[in-house]
């Protein structure tokens, strides 16, 4: 699966997550750049990556740092 | 959008004013054609490593813009050396299996360049990454250990929400001290448990068989870096809580 991320790095947030089929890998760096683009456009600054992965649950595993906040970070050990 | 071919000195050209800062909307489009010229290569080491090893790694087809920008200020490289602009992440559950990984990754690529990041930490940041060089492009494979992992996502929302330089050695003193410290810790109960399993395997008992000595060093491991996080968390939570008062 294919995953187009936006994240406000300053706020520590996801803005949004869409989830593609390999096969429509055009179609997500299609809308990964437009909406660099639009956002460019409101002078808005965020991290849009697209990332593949087996599953959502995949993703939550390499990339936490989208997801979760500092506290939930922290808390890696127990 | 229609994949273009650029040169090495349009690549360089167009790093060259993303650094300065001069973004506009045709600079982001051609910096989408470069970062597409990279597919092929990004399929080819990702589809290998996934058919020919069984491993899963997470990939990363494109670096986002903001963090290309952001190490072409920083390191003051040319766009077109950048070794990261398209790579895959792979997570083993510690430093024997990311050896192990590592040495099938070297037999897969036997043209790669190794870096190892655990010999000579980068502000703390421990992993092993693979550069595979394919059609003229690199894509670079990340190794990370399940501890090495936790440690670099904390390391990169410290810098997201607190000071974006502490990634890069740089910031909130405290923070940083934390960090290091932690990274230390990790460091140390993961190389005593590798020769700990090292020293297992010589003596022939079975791999995946888990001893009372690794389960030993496991708990005390598990233990110093709660201690270790305890601290962490006050000094990290404080520096976020008085960013956000600031900024507020």
């Amino acid at each position: 699966m294919i995953f187009l991320i936006e994240y406000d790095r300053p706020k520590g947030c996801l803005v949004q997550m869409k989830s593609f089929a390999d096969r429509d890998k055009d179609v997500a760096q299609t809308e990964r750049l437009n909406l660099e683009l639009e956002n460019h456009s409101r002078g808005i600054d965020r991290e849009i990556v697209i990332l593949d992965a087996a599953s959502k649950t995949a993703v939550r595993r390499t990339h936490r740092r989208y997801f979760e906040d500092l506290a939930e970070l922290l808390r890696f050990a127990n | 959008m229609t994949e273009t071919s650029l040169t090495r000195t349009q690549v360089n050209k167009l790093g060259d004013r993303l650094r300065k800062g001069e973004v506009s909307k045709s600079d982001l489009r051609l910096l989408e054609d470069y970062r597409r010229s990279f597919t092929e290569a990004y399929d080819h080491v990702v589809e290998k490593i996934r058919n020919e090893l069984g491993l899963a790694p997470t990939g990363r087809r494109a670096k986002s813009t903001k963090s290309i920008i952001d190490k072409l200020r920083r390191e003051g490289t040319r766009l077109s050396t950048m070794q990261d602009v398209a790579g895959c992440r792979i997570v083993v559950s510690d430093m024997l299996g990311q050896d192990k990984a590592v040495r099938r990754l070297e037999e897969l690529f036997p043209n790669s360049n190794l870096k190892d990041r655990r010999k000579m930490p980068s502000h703390g940041y421990r992993a092993v990454h693979v550069i595979v060089p394919h059609s003229n492009k690199l894509v670079e494979i990340q190794i990370r250990t399940s501890l090495q992992q936790s440690w670099a996502e904390l390391s990169e929302k410290v810098s997201d929400v607190v000071d974006p330089l502490i990634k890069y050695g740089a910031g909130d003193e405290e923070a940083r001290f934390v960090l290091n410290s932690l990274s230390r810790v990790i460091e140390k109960y993961e190389t005593s448990e590798l020769r700990l399993a090292l020293d297992e395997l010589k003596d022939s008992k079975p791999e995946g068989a888990i001893s009372d000595a690794i389960k030993n060093a496991q708990a005390a491991k598990k233990q110093a870096i709660i201690d270790s996080l305890g601290e962490a968390s006050e000094v990290l939570l404080s520096a976020e809580r008085t960013k956000n008062d600031f900024s507020n």
